[in-house]
């Protein structure tokens, strides 16, 4: 990502001018032929690939098995609510500390490797995860998932609100996914995300510049699991149920795709944009045809081979007036960095 | 001791089965340093295609319907291990044009491209056939099962296990005997002389690609009778077959044939005590391996590492 001149601001007119258009979302959204839950699930989702993409975007680091985060954020917050406390914070801490813990300990394993071994690992500890929520049955439910989880108030102290509608749902879930915004734009323009953004151009070279690539490494993957397990557990949440399928090898896929897509790599908001695009795709074209993930994986093969920028490297085109073909090499420089080539 | 045997002989056999379905796999990351993640859904293509062919309404023209469905089961099943992995290794061909811009890039270009891949090939099987279950027709002779040592043995697992030996063995006679073989592996290592003493690199290339694709189908036909057929055969078969080269070190031939019959034993001894856990066992087993040794068991510096 190259040097934004909002990029010290806390708060950009972007962020601002988004939280409004999708704060009016549940005005319209019944209108144009959807439903309330879509703008909850495009949101949780939005949280996931912003958190993947500090992971893949910023620092470079391919994980194909992300899954696993977002899944246990999701027991997490299930099994916080049903044995430890039912009071909506603890389990959503739940859900982040678990991701975390979980991410630190397979960032632990895999940091001080690259390349094809690093996306391998990442592989192997995503289906070891997905395995234990299928056998854990007593824990888990194993592939009946666990179920029943409620949607507790949010209590604020001085009041609290019932989010058990998915209006009002929608509305906690993108106080939660602006939160997120602010504190991973903070980040990928900090001093922490330049070296992870060293790190993704040359390991070799950030390490000879004196930083501790495998901290940062294991840093950054811990962070972005932790974000990923938020995710999970608000998306338990929504569903009122956990079930092991988020943590399978192709729902890790997705969320490579929705961000490579969206053009996660050379945007900001590029994870945004293809959660929307997945989402809305899926539903739209779901509705025709059953086969809609052989139209998005062609799509996304074509992505990958012409448009390394993706729709939001589109976008910037034609807004900005950014020359196509400048930004066509930086995705193709973006996507060179991250693999290396 | 004894009560083990069985379980050992089991783990043996599955573990052949492993080193099969990883042998496509590995001769395309082995000689062309490509990641085929869509290994696992040519490998379903091929069980599918099998079960058309061997089913009661296989799509020929008139003439050679009646022949096909006048012939025995035995020819018919025997023909379709050979036609089968032809059909797919046209699908193979044409993944491998779309590969052709990740040449000489790192190896997860073509991971994420093949990724897309092997969405595309499940969402067509998925379309094409359904997600019921199919099951594959087997002559009688390697059906059943037989007594030994007062315990039931499946004959069909032996004759798998078997053709699994018979076929890696051919494919490394293939790569290490043959002409043939000697210029694929002279293309791994020095594309530009390969070309300068003449040989036609692209051909070679999809050439490769295209025998790794039909080793995927072939292995998919075997083991349709163990696994049962249906769509999400693809990524029970592609993550093992990443895992036994990982495992027993990416470019080595006979790291991945050890590493298969140690993923196999270790998931038949697991399968026999805690039988839940058996797929698990293979996972830990990786992470044990490459903790100690990141190149895997017999693995050499090789671009993977980047």
């Amino acid at each position: 990502m190259t040097p934004s001149p909002h990029a010290a601001r806390l708060v950009t007119p972007m962020m601002l001018a988004l939280g409004v258009v999708l704060a009016t979302v549940p005005l319209w959204i019944t209108k144009i032929g959807l439903y309330p839950y879509l703008g909850v699930e495009i949101l949780i989702w939005s949280i996931y690939a912003l958190a993947y993409n500090l992971l893949l975007g910023t620092a470079g680091l391919p994980s194909f098995g992300h899954g696993a985060y977002f899944g246990v954020g999701a027991y997490a917050f299930g099994l916080t609510q049903l044995h430890v406390a039912p009071g909506l914070w603890v389990c959503l801490t739940g859900a982040l500390l678990a991701g975390a813990l979980a991410g630190l300990v397979v960032a632990a394993f895999i940091s001080h490797r690259r390349g094809i071994y690093y996306a391998f690992m990442t592989i192997a500890f995503g289906q070891i995860f997905w395995f234990m929520a299928m056998k854990l049955r007593d824990l888990t439910g194993g592939e009946d998932g666990l179920l029943k989880i409620a949607r507790p108030p949010v209590d604020l102290g001085i009041a609290a609100f019932d989010i058990t509608d998915n209006v009002s749902l929608f509305y906690f879930v993108l106080a939660a996914f602006l939160v997120v915004v602010v504190g991973l734009w903070r980040l990928t323009h900090s001093p922490f995300g330049r070296v992870l953004s060293a790190i993704r151009q040359s390991e070799t070279r950030a390490a000879h510049l004196g930083y501790h690539v495998r901290v940062y490494k294991m840093s950054v993957f811990t962070l972005s699991a932790a974000l990923s397990g938020l995710a999970g557990g608000l998306f338990a949440m929504a569903q009122n149920s956990a079930f092991p399928d988020v943590m399978s090898l192709h729902h890790s896929g997705y969320v490579v795709m929705m961000v490579l897509v969206g053009g996660g790599l050379v945007s900001f908001w590029g994870p945004v944009v293809g959660v929307v695009v997945f989402l809305v795709a899926r539903d739209v074209i779901g509705a025709v045809t059953n086969t809609w993930m052989l139209w998005f994986g062609l799509l996304f093969i074509l992505v990958v081979l012409f448009r390394p920028e993706g729709i939001a490297g589109a976008w910037q085109a034609a807004t900005k007036g950014v020359d196509l073909k400048r930004l066509r090499l930086r995705g193709s420089a973006a996507l060179a960095q991250v693999l290396k080539v | 001791m004894f009560d083990l045997l069985p379980h050992i002989v089991n783990g043996l056999t599955l573990g052949l089965l492993f080193a099969l379905i990883a042998l496509g796999f590995m001769l395309i990351v082995g000689v062309m340093e490509q990641i085929n993640l869509a290994h696992g859904s040519l490998f379903a293509l091929g069980a599918y295609v099998a079960v058309v062919l061997l089913g009661p309404q296989p799509p020929l023209p008139p003439g050679l319907f009646e022949w096909w469905v006048g012939q025995g089961l035995g020819m018919r099943y025997a023909l379709t291990l050979l036609i089968a992995p032809m059909i797919v290794g046209l699908v193979g061909a044409v993944v491998e044009l779309a590969l052709r811009r990740t040449y000489g890039k790192d190896p997860l270009y073509g991971l994420l491209l093949t990724f897309g891949v092997a969405m595309v090939i499940e969402e067509a099987i998925r379309s094409i056939w359904g997600t019921r279950d199919y099951s594959l027709p087997t002559p009688t002779t390697i059906a059943g099962g037989f007594i030994a040592g007062d315990l039931i043995w499946s004959t069909y697992r032996f004759y798998a296990a078997a053709v699994a030996a018979g076929v890696i063995l051919l494919t490394w006679l293939f790569i290490e005997k043959t002409p043939y073989g000697a210029v694929i592996k002279a293309g791994a290592h020095d594309s530009e002389m390969v070309r300068a003493l003449g040989f036609d690199l692209a051909t070679l290339r999809t050439g490769v690609f295209v025998l790794g694709t039909m080793l995927a189908a072939f292995a998919g036909i075997i083991m349709a009778p163990i696994w049962g057929i249906r769509p999400h055969m693809g990524v029970d078969a592609v993550v093992p077959a990443f895992l036994v080269i990982v495992l027993g070190g990416v470019g080595s031939f006979w790291g991945a044939v050890v590493a298969g019959l140690m993923v196999g034993l270790v998931v038949g001894l697991t399968g026999a005590y805690a039988s839940e856990w058996s797929l698990l066992s293979m996972y830990l087993l990786l992470v044990a391996v490459v903790t100690v040794r990141s190149r895997g068991l017999f693995g050499k510096k090789s671009i993977l590492e980047a």
